[in-house]
């Protein structure tokens, strides 16, 4: 370590060098060799070993959550954010610390905050997409509620909130469970401290922004549109045609058709593949998107929604019942 | 961009966690600004300390700010943000002044920016809004009510012009602009 305290302002400086004021200058030579030394006594040491942000001299948990606090705009319960940054492992962990110097300091972990905070969360999701996406059925809007209830998405909010280093866990960096796990248990927090209105807030700015630029199509697949689409139509009792309507280089490797669908003697829709199978299904992909306003072009999600939404699932049809 | 600078870790403009969507979140976490008490190349850290740290941390309330004295060594603040960069920078020597504008650089930007080659100076998640090409996309309409085969569609014109046929239109030119000036007297 002192070896590398005492190289370290010497590659750095070496790295400076690069690019001063416009004009370039080169790399020293001695940079490479010196790193490439570097990395191999580090790998025989056992890897990179990263330190734990909260055994540095500079760490002040109460600072640092009080600024988690102010940064999100939020007015957060101290006990209750503290028990949600708490981990499982961790309160494992102090438990048999705790037994081997016979004491005994009770600890609460972030379960059931988790828990609250996840039940909330998910109940809110769904009663914001349906108010968002007044067209979309059921099974689309848990699509999408799946999505942005998975780990991947909210170990990547809770990342980019600045809980990894806050977390009290039994290891360091924090695995994607973790992560996800105290974004939720925050939620939950927030839940006791500010009341539904602004945790649902909270929820509709860090998670449901999630969809912005991102086709909500991609996360409902279909398995077959084209029976999907004629039970729709047979219901309206409209007369559904498809019809070829562009066909090229046949019987070649570049096949092209174009498939267009006519409701009632008026396009609907038109798709291409390269048989026509594939055409018609495209189509169909197509008409769906258009009745269940998620084209392409459509008006981007509204992420302005202020309150809970009222809840319209009664209202609202769900395509495999049918 | 040159070749030398490709070690640097590239990326697009974004921004993160679609910051400013929702609501805006300061994406600087803390500071730490090491400095010395007694030294002479800190005493433009040690006039902001004094100065200006206070409010710093008044108006800047998401950023936790540590202050690390350690005897006879340069100034240094190290910025940490959300999205886990960490940014080193040397303040030896510098004025009040100028620390005062390369904090400032610290509080606004959104991680190690200057670190960053980037790909492009743009970003888009849909780089087509018409979809992918197909041979119907550009399709002339007039072609949709054709009898074909039709001379006029079917025409070979993607030809270059043959040195007889320039040299057929530059005489017919000729020929017209000699029978104006006749039909002129």
């Amino acid at each position: 370590m002192a070896f590398i305290r005492r190289y370290l302002p010497l590659v750095t400086g070496g790295f400076k060098n690069v690019y001063i004021g416009g004009q370039r200058k080169e790399i020293h030579r001695y940079v490479a060799p010196t790193l490439m030394v570097l990395k191999r006594r580090e790998d025989k040491q056992g890897g990179k070993v990263i330190k734990p942000r909260n055994t540095f001299l500079e760490w002040n948990l109460e600072a640092e959550m009080y600024a988690f606090g102010k940064r999100l705009n939020e007015n957060f319960d101290p006990d209750l954010l503290l028990q949600a940054f708490t981990d499982r492992s961790y309160v494992i962990k102090e438990e048999m610390k705790q037994k081997e110097m016979e004491f005994d300091i009770q600890m609460k972990d972030n379960r059931n905050l988790a828990e609250e905070g996840r039940k909330f969360m998910k109940q809110y999701i769904q009663l914001y997409l349906e108010a968002a996406l007044p067209k979309f059925p059921i099974e689309g809007i848990n699509g999408i509620c799946d999505h942005l209830m998975s780990e991947n998405v909210l170990a990547n909010v809770s990342l980019h909130l600045g809980t990894k280093d806050i977390i009290l866990a039994d290891e360091y960096p924090v695995d994607n469970t973790t992560l996800a796990n105290a974004f939720v248990a925050i939620v939950g927090a927030l839940l006791h401290s500010s009341g539904e209105e602004q945790t649902a807030h909270f929820v509709r700015d860090f998670v449901i922004t999630n969809l912005q630029g991102q086709d909500v199509n991609e996360f409902w697949h279909i398995e077959e549109p084209w029976i999907m689409l004629t039970d729709l139509i047979a219901k309206t009792g409209s007369n559904l045609e498809p019809r070829l309507i562009g066909e090229v280089g046949k019987n070649t490797l570049l096949a092209c058709y174009r498939v267009g669908l006519y409701l009632d003697k008026k396009m609907l829709s038109s798709g291409f593949g390269e048989t026509i199978a594939t055409a018609k299904e495209m189509a169909a992909r197509e008409a769906l998107k258009k009745i269940f306003g998620t084209e392409e072009n459509q008006y981007p999600i509204n992420f302005k929604l202020n309150g809970i939404p009222k809840s319209s699932s009664k209202s609202r049809y769900q395509v495999s019942a049918s | 961009m040159s070749n030398s600078h490709l070690f640097m870790k590239s990326g697009f403009v974004r921004a993160p966690l679609q910051n400013g969507v929702g609501r805006y979140v300061p994406q600087l976490q803390r500071i730490v600004l090491k400095f010395c008490k007694t030294h002479g190349g800190s005493r433009g850290i040690r006039d902001f300390i004094e100065q200006d740290l206070v409010e710093f941390a008044k108006q800047n309330p998401s950023v936790v700010v540590y202050l690390k004295p350690r005897r006879h060594r340069s100034p240094v603040a190290v910025a940490e943000y959300l999205n886990g960069d960490r940014v080193w920078m040397s303040l030896h020597q510098k004025s009040h002044s100028e620390i005062t504008k390369w904090i400032e650089v610290l509080r606004t930007q959104q991680g190690d920016v200057s670190a960053t080659r980037l790909r492009k100076y743009q970003f888009t998640d849909h780089p087509s809004i018409q979809g992918p090409w197909t041979p119907f996309t550009f399709k002339d309409p007039e072609l949709n009510v054709a009898q074909l085969p039709d001379p006029k569609f079917g025409a070979n014109d993607r030809l270059p012009m043959t040195a007889t046929d320039k040299l057929r239109i530059m005489f017919e030119k000729q020929k017209i602009s000699e029978d104006n000036v006749k039909t002129g007297e």
